[in-house]
C-alpha cells in the first residue's frame, strides 16, 4: 500500500479501529435491547416513523396517484370490455340489492318480534394509507390516524369489505396495521356453512392457509370465511374471504379485501365489553345491601355469606 | 474558507444521505400491497458498497451506520442488527479498497457478492439463535440475487450520472497527499 500520511496515520489508524469497534458494539447492543425489551424499543420505532413519515407526506400522496394514474392509464385500452362487464355485474347486483332489501326487512321484523338485542353497532375511523413497510418480508401498511384519533393497539381494520388487518404499533399521528398476510398474522375465524373455528395464518403469500381445522372435510372451497370473535381479538361476523384449495393441496383463503387497491382503510373501534369473571359478583352486588339481622327467609340467608366470601377472593 | 476538495466531499456526502432517502421513499411508497411478490434488490446496501470500492473518504463509517439504523427502524427490521453487519461489511471492502484499484470490475462483483452472502448468512444465523421469526429462505435467497445482480446497474449509474471513479493514481487530497 504506497500511502504516505505521515506521523497522522499513526494515531488516526488505531483511533478508527475504536470508532467502528464501538459503533458495531452500540448497533449491536440496540439489537440485543430490542430482543430483551421489545416492547419500549418498538415503542422507540413507532415514535421515530411518526416523526419522519408524516414530513414527507405532501410527496407520498402525489408520487403514489402519479403511479396509480399510469397503472390506470395502461389499463385504459380496455376500457370498453371493462365497461360491458361492469355493466352485466350492474346488473346482477341489482338483483341481489332487492333480495338482500327484502331480506333485511324480513331480519327486522323477525327480530322485533323475538324482542333480540344485538350488540352495539360498530363505528369506526377511516384513515388513508400512508405507506407500505417498504420491506419484502413483511406486510404491513401504515396509516395517517394514531392516538390523537383515539386509536388503540389490537383494533380490526377493513377495507370497504373484508377484514384487512389490525393495529399494532400506534404512534402519536400514526399507526401501522399488520395485514392478514404478513407471517406474524394469526386470527381466528369460523368458516361459515359448516361453523368451524379455525386459525387464519399469515405466511407471506397473497392467499393464506387455514390451520387447527377440525375437520377438514367438511370444509369445501367456496365457503364464506368470517372472524369468529374468539379470544376477544376482533369483533365477529367480519367478513374476511373465501376458502380455496392451494396448489399445495393446503386449504387456503382467497381474502376479500382488495389487497392491491388499499387506499382507505377503517379501523373498528371495539368497545370493550363488560367482563363476566366472577359469576357470586354477578349474581348479586359485591357490596351488601345491610342485611336484616332477622333472616326473613331462613334460605337466602344461609345462601349469602359464601357469596360474599367468593366475591372478596 | 472551505477548500474546493472539502466542500466536494460534503457535498457528496449530502448526495449519499439524500439517495438513500430517495430510495426509502420509493420503497415506503404503497403501490402493490398484495403479498407474494418478488423481492426487490437491496438498493441502499449496493450502493454504499460501490461507493466505499471507489471514493471511501465520501461515505464515512457514521454516516453508514446512521443511515442503516434508521432504515432498520423505518423497514421494520430487527434494528441495528442488519446496521452492524452493513458497517462490518463495508469496513471489510474499505480496507480492500487500495488493492481493489486495479482489479477488473468481475472480481470486484465477486468479492462484495461474497460479502452480501457472508452477511446474510450472519444475519440469518444472529436471527436464529435469538430465535427471532424470520422470512422463508427462498424469499431471502431472491432478495440477495436481486441485490447482487443491481451492483453494476448501481456502479454504473454511480460513476455515470454522480461522476464516483476509482482513483487513479495522481490524485490528492487536500493536504496534497496521494489518496
Amino acid at each position: 500500500m504506497a500511502k504516505d500520511r505521515g506521523s497522522s496515520d499513526v494515531y488516526v489508524r488505531p483511533l478508527r479501529r475504536i470508532l467502528i469497534g464501538g459503533m458495531v458494539l452500540f448497533l449491536f447492543a440496540i439489537f440485543l435491547l430490542w430482543r430483551i425489551d421489545s416492547p419500549r424499543v418498538e415503542r422507540l420505532r413507532a415514535a421515530l416513523v411518526d416523526q419522519i413519515v408524516p414530513s414527507f407526506d405532501w410527496a407520498l400522496l402525489p408520487v403514489t396517484k402519479v403511479a396509480g394514474m399510469i397503472e390506470g392509464f395502461q389499463s385504459y385500452t380496455r376500457i370498453f370490455e371493462q365497461n360491458q362487464e361492469l355493466r352485466r355485474e350492474l346488473q346482477q347486483m341489482k338483483a341481489w340489492k332487492e333480495a338482500a332489501l327484502q331480506l333485511e326487512q324480513k331480519n327486522a321484523k323477525l327480530l322485533d318480534l323475538n324482542n333480540v338485542r344485538l350488540d352495539p353497532k360498530y363505528t369506526f375511523v377511516t384513515g388513508v394509507v400512508l405507506t407500505d413497510s417498504g420491506s419484502p418480508f413483511r406486510q404491513s401498511v401504515l396509516l395517517n390516524v394514531g392516538e390523537r384519533d383515539g386509536i388503540v393497539d389490537g383494533w380490526a381494520t377493513m377495507d370497504g369489505i373484508g377484514l384487512v388487518g389490525r393495529i399494532s404499533g400506534v404512534g402519536k399521528n400514526t399507526s401501522r396495521v399488520i395485514l392478514l398476510t404478513d407471517s406474524n398474522s394469526r386470527i381466528p375465524v369460523s368458516i361459515q356453512p359448516s361453523g368451524q373455528k379455525a386459525m387464519l395464518v399469515g405466511d407471506n403469500t397473497a392467499a393464506p392457509p387455514i390451520e387447527f381445522l377440525e375437520s377438514p372435510e367438511l370444509v369445501r372451497p367456496g365457503d364464506r370465511v368470517v372472524s369468529s370473535g374468539d379470544g376477544g381479538v376482533f369483533p365477529s361476523g367480519m367478513l374476511v374471504g373465501q376458502v380455496a384449495m392451494g396448489t399445495d393441496r393446503r386449504l387456503r383463503i382467497r381474502l376479500a379485501a382488495d389487497y392491491g387497491r388499499l387506499e382507505f382503510l377503517r379501523v373498528i373501534r371495539s368497545h370493550s365489553s363488560e367482563k363476566i369473571t366472577d359469576p357470586g359478583a354477578l349474581l348479586t352486588p359485591s357490596t351488601l345491601p345491610i342485611l336484616p339481622t332477622v333472616p326473613i327467609m331462613p334460605g337466602l340467608a344461609e345462601s349469602v355469606p359464601p357469596v360474599e366470601g367468593a366475591a372478596d377472593g | 474558507m472551505v477548500d474546493p476538495i472539502t466542500s466536494r466531499r460534503w457535498l457528496y456526502r449530502g448526495l449519499f444521505l439524500l439517495i438513500s432517502a430517495l430510495v426509502a421513499f420509493f420503497q415506503l411508497l404503497p403501490l402493490d400491497l398484495s403479498a407474494g411478490r418478488w423481492p426487490g434488490p437491496d438498493i441502499m446496501v449496493a450502493l454504499t458498497f460501490a461507493w466505499v470500492l471507489r471514493r471511501p473518504d465520501f461515505v464515512p463509517v457514521l454516516l453508514i451506520g446512521l443511515v442503516f439504523l434508521v432504515s432498520d427502524l423505518l423497514f421494520l427490521r430487527p434494528p441495528g442488527l442488519w446496521a452492524g453487519l452493513v458497517v462490518l461489511g463495508a469496513e471489510f471492502l474499505r480496507s480492500r479498497e487500495p488493492q481493489s484499484r486495479d482489479l477488473p470490475f468481475l472480481v470486484e462483483w465477486a468479492m462484495v457478492s461474497g460479502v452480501l452472502i457472508a452477511m446474510i448468512l450472519a444475519s440469518r444465523l444472529i436471527q436464529f439463535v435469538f430465535v427471532i421469526n424470520q422470512p422463508s429462505f427462498g424469499l431471502v435467497t431472491l432478495h440477495l440475487a436481486a441485490t447482487i445482480l443491481s451492483y453494476p446497474i448501481v456502479v454504473a449509474v454511480s460513476s455515470m450520472v454522480f461522476g464516483i471513479r476509482k482513483i487513479v493514481p495522481g490524485e490528492v487530497d487536500q493536504l496534497g497527499h496521494s489518496l
